[in-house]
């Protein structure tokens, strides 16, 4: 009988492990979380073009509340928000539902109109910028064509500057939920659809009544990635407006950027970037509880 | 008879209708890649005679030539190409190692959990929901402390950290589909750690790795944030050029070689979409419905 | 020699108890069967002889060595799986040199030994394929070649044969047996079928709940069950129970069965644990082959009990039918030749032998011997 001796390969096995995910788990602490708690600090000092770290409360806050510029972003993302989540979603849905009738070229179309998702938004943006320019852009073809008393200055008029962003966001995006939709249709059983054919129901009414309610989940995800990339949306932005004209297409990114970057405004920078984190966890933190849930009960 | 017949014909007029709509859209998703492509190969005379349809007069590359060595990006005017190269030497790195760790999380985190393993992957996956402008203002701070002046390494270092949840979830949701049997049996023939991963595992991610791949590739290519914050004069990526370029706001403004530059920045990540097609939809939707 | 031995082992993940101090002891060259129901702790126990979970507390020796803190690689032990856990990204060949390689066979070695392994599962044919390519059965048996290359002292197998069909199963459990007598090798092997225990296993552990409910050889598994879930859980179709009251009569024990009328059925000689149990409810336990039709019983016993039942329904197996009567208001399964096996509704006479019936404290579900 050998003694109980402690053994090395037995150690490395319970070790190694963990120290493969050491890496990963100090950035995730540190980057993710440390990084989190570094800005809050940052937002309740008096940091300008250098951080101080003495506590200085809410003036931060203070200032950010009463900043027009900061509630015409809000503003802003309310409105780029949730008319790029409404149309996304809808045209999304409206092609996902086209594409699954069998067509011929599925394949080729869906290359189509998804190609925008591999763009970078400069990429999207320098493109609409171009084509929405009042001078020579859509304007001149309209004039073309021979409606000479048109005027399409979208993108230089301050009321409507938003909406360029909001074609430009969908442009971009529709693909995605595109495809995200239709692998929801094509995983829904077959047989349902059949059962309700057989009990005589029309295809629109199959539809409405019974396809799309089936893919809520698929109807939540794409919410909460849409309203993802509107939160944090910043680079479509810069490149087709920059945030112009004015501030008419100001957004919470690019306050932060500008005040925590470019204007020396650390704390002010700080306390908007935690504003967009608990926007960001607004809108996160429903679908996140209501998958904690499913888990458990699953 | 005469039922049956309207039927069809109705039908067929749907089939058209569907038809119809759907070359629509695909007319709407195309208009602005044709639209870049016909100014790109025009000349400013022939953008300011004809319109956005219009087919170029004289095909002409100038504009390519220029946006590609010799246009302006503020200060600067040599072009795309070293932003370019800048977008490569950062990409290759930061895409390699972000995939490498990503693989081995998600091969501890599936295969060999431990106490706290399933609350560390909850703490990563809220990562995903982050938007990044929390985290920019501490990171700044320590790439400054870190003494780390060169802007490749700076974005390889931050676009690896902050690409790990993705990679990680890829490879996780992939791994606890394989059966745990698998590593069991190779502890008993003797596998260690390492030998069970690169031996059997790896061969047999190959798709779940071309996923990563091509996500982390466009991600990465296409970051404007991170560019615009971490990178600096000669040092910044590709995308932050191409701003610069289509805002520098002296002279007269060339569409044609805005144009150019934009679809050479594109032109990386197009490629790979049409290539890895198949891979890159299906990261999209991984990295989207999160498990 | 003892192959394995393990004594008082416990395992538990945080308050849930999964194993409940199993104690179990074989020689070399013996067949143990771990049998039970579904998440009673097989597998657990198992990964934890080849050592893939960590023991709570207890010891577990392989070939008289302590192989508690020893990684699965250093136990000399083989697994086959359930799933096969086949490399899918290698060959049939590679698959079973991957260990061997490991272990740093040399190349020469290596071949000789797959070509034996493969002679001896008939799988030549199939060296050079890939898992994927593979049958359900040609999978089993390429698991059973990987394990059979190492000769390890020990091989475990956790339910192999459940993914394969019925006719294969019972097949590949014969070779299985035949592989066996003749390598001598020492076998655990875990299956929820009591069919592929009983005629696989030298010895049984019945497992419960975490815990070991009887230790045994089949046969006395089969006869002299310590426990009313090891009755019923051996045997098919499963044992009788029928609740009734203990009586005695000149020192032999009696009781009443009702089917219609009262009928008065006399066991063997009463024993001192029996007695304090005459006049209160017991449970008798009575096999449906030892419930017969008086011509096919074994009549050369001397005390053969007769009792008349009404049938309620038959179910012909081919070589015998199944009747259900109603005996004290539960229903009773006899098995009996076709041609007495009546119809539904009539009356049939059926021979008890006292000697096999069995009876059981209905408090403690402990046999009464
Ligand atoms: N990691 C774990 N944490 C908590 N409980 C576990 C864990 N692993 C297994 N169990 C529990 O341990 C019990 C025994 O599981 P085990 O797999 O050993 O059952 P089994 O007898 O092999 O069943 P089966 O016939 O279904 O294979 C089950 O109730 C299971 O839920
Ligand atoms: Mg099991």
């Amino acid at each position: 009988m050998t003694v109980n001796s402690f053994s090395f390969s037995r150690f490395v096995d319970v070790t190694l492990p963990k120290v493969v995910i050491a890496p990963t788990a100090l950035a995730c602490l540190v980057g993710f979380y440390g990084f989190i708690g570094w800005t809050a600090w940052l937002s309740f000092t008096n940091s300008h073009m250098l951080p101080h770290y003495e506590w200085a409360g809410f003036v931060q806050y203070v200032e950010l509340f009463g900043n027009d510029r900061w509630w015409q972003a809000m503003w802003n993302l309310g409105v780029f928000g949730s008319l790029f989540i409404l149309i996304c979603l809808a045209l999304g849905l409206f092609t996902a539902v086209l594409l699954d009738q069998k067509i011929r070229a599925e394949g080729a179309l869906r290359t189509i109109y998804l190609y925008p998702m591999a763009l970078s938004f400069i990429v999207t943006g320098t493109a609409w910028k171009w084509i929405l320019n009042p001078g020579l852009g859509i304007e001149k073809l309209l004039h073309d064509w021979g409606f000479t008393g048109a005027t399409f200055d979208w993108i230089i008029n301050p009321h409507y500057a938003i909406y360029t962003v909001v074609i430009a966001g969908v442009w971009q995006s529709t693909g995605f939920v595109m495809a995200l939709f239709l692998a929801g249709l094509r995983g829904i059983d077959d047989s349902i659809i059949k059962a309700a054919q057989i009990d005589g129901a029309s295809l629109p009414v199959i539809y409405t009544r019974i396809i799309i309610p089936s893919l809520r989940p698929v109807f939540l995800s794409v919410f909460m990635i849409l309203a993802h990339i509107a939160v944090k949306s910043f680079d479509l932005v810069m490149a087709l407006t920059g945030g112009g004209p004015g501030f008419a297409t100001d957004l919470p990114s690019i306050f932060m950027y500008q005040h925590g970057f470019t204007r020396g405004q650390l704390g002010l920078g700080a306390a908007s970037a935690m504003m967009m984190l608990f926007t960001a966890a607004a809108v996160v933190m429903p679908f996140l509880y209501s998958e904690l849930m499913r888990d458990r009960r699953g | 008879m005469a039922d049956s017949y309207r039927q069809t014909t109705q039908a067929k007029l749907a089939r058209m209708g569907i038809y119809a709509m759907l070359f629509l859209l695909a007319l709407w998703f195309l208009a602005p890649l044709y639209v870049m492509l016909t100014t790109s190969f025009k000349s400013l005379d022939d953008i300011r005679s004809g319109n956005l349809l219009s087919l170029p007069q004289s095909f002409s590359l100038d504009a390519w030539k220029t946006a590609w060595d010799s246009a302006c990006t503020g200060v600067e005017c040599g072009g795309m190409k070293s932003y370019f190269g800048n977008s490569l030497k950062m990409m290759i790195p930061a895409v390699l190692i972000s995939t490498l760790l990503g693989s081995l999380n998600g091969y501890v985190l599936s295969m060999w959990r431990f106490k706290g393993s399933d609350a560390f992957f909850m703490a990563l996956l809220i990562g995903t929901f982050l938007p990044f402008q929390v985290v920019i203002l501490p990171m700044a701070q320590v790439l400054g402390m870190l003494g780390l002046e060169n802007s490749t390494g700076r974005l390889v270092l931050v676009h690896v950290i902050y690409g790990l949840q993705f990679t990680t979830l890829f490879f996780r949701n992939y791994y606890v589909t394989v059966p745990s049997d698998l590593v069991k049996a190779a502890r008993i023939d003797g596998a260690g750690f390492f030998l069970f991963f690169f031996k059997i595992l790896l061969p047999i991610s190959i798709p779940t790795i071309m996923v990563c791949l091509i996500w982390q590739t466009t991600q990465i290519w296409n970051d404007f944030l991170f560019g615009v914050v971490f990178s600096s004069g000669d040092g910044q990526p590709i995308t932050v050029a191409l701003n610069n370029l289509v805002n520098t706001s002296t002279g007269v403004k060339q569409y044609n070689v805005d144009m150019a530059a934009a679809i050479i920045a594109a032109l990386p990540t197009l490629l790979v979409y049409i290539v890895g097609g198949k891979f890159f939809v299906r990261g999209l939707t991984a990295g989207a419905v999160k498990g | 020699m003892g192959a394995l031995s393990i004594r008082k082992v416990k395992k538990s993940y945080g308050d849930t108890h999964i194993l409940k101090g199993i104690d179990l002891e074989i020689e070399n060259g013996q067949f143990l069967i771990l049998v039970g129901p579904s998440g009673c702790g097989k597998s657990t126990l198992l990964n934890m002889i080849a050592g893939l979970d960590d023991i709570t507390s207890g010891e577990i020796y392989i070939a008289d060595r302590l192989v508690n803190n020893l990684s699965p690689k250093d136990r000399d032990i083989a697994m086959v799986f359930q799933s096969y856990a086949l490399y899918p990204n290698m060959t049939v060949r590679r698959n079973i040199a991957f260990g061997l390689e490991i272990r740093k066979v040399p190349k020469i070695e290596q071949d000789e030994i797959i070509n034996r392994v493969a002679k001896t599962l008939q799988m030549e044919h199939l060296l050079d394929r890939k898992p994927a390519q593979l049958s359900g059965g040609q999978r089993q048996r390429v698991a059973m070649g990987r394990a059979l290359a190492r000769n390890p002292a020990l091989f475990l197998f956790d339910e192999p044969l459940s993914n394969l069909d019925a006719k294969l199963r019972v097949e590949m459990r014969t070779e299985i047996k035949l592989l066996h007598q003749r390598l001598g090798t020492t076998i655990v092997y875990v299956t929820h079928d009591q069919i592929e225990a009983m005629t696989l296993g030298e010895r049984i552990a019945v497992m419960k709940e975490g815990e070991v409910r009887q230790f045994g050889t089949p046969q006395q598994l089969y006869d002299l069950p310590s426990d009313l879930y090891v009755a019923g859980f051996i045997g098919s179709p499963s044992m009788n129970f029928i609740p009734c009251v203990l009586g005695e009569a000149d020192g032999v024990g009696v009781v009443t069965l009702n089917n219609g009328k009262d009928q008065l059925i006399s066991l063997g000689q009463i024993s001192d644990i029996q007695r304090p149990f005459v006049g209160k409810p017991v449970i008798l336990g009575i096999r449906p082959e030892q419930l017969t039709d008086p011509a096919s019983a074994h009549s050369d016993h001397p005390n053969m009990q007769i009792l008349t039942a009404m049938v309620t329904i038959t179910e012909p197996t081919g070589p015998d039918t199944l009747v259900t009567v109603n005996i004290n208001g539960v229903k009773t399964v006899a098995r009996c030749h076709p041609r007495a096996a009546g119809v539904p509704g009539q009356s049939v006479q059926l021979s008890l032998d006292p000697t096999k019936a069995l009876l059981f404290d209905p408090v403690s579900e402990k046999r009464l011997a």
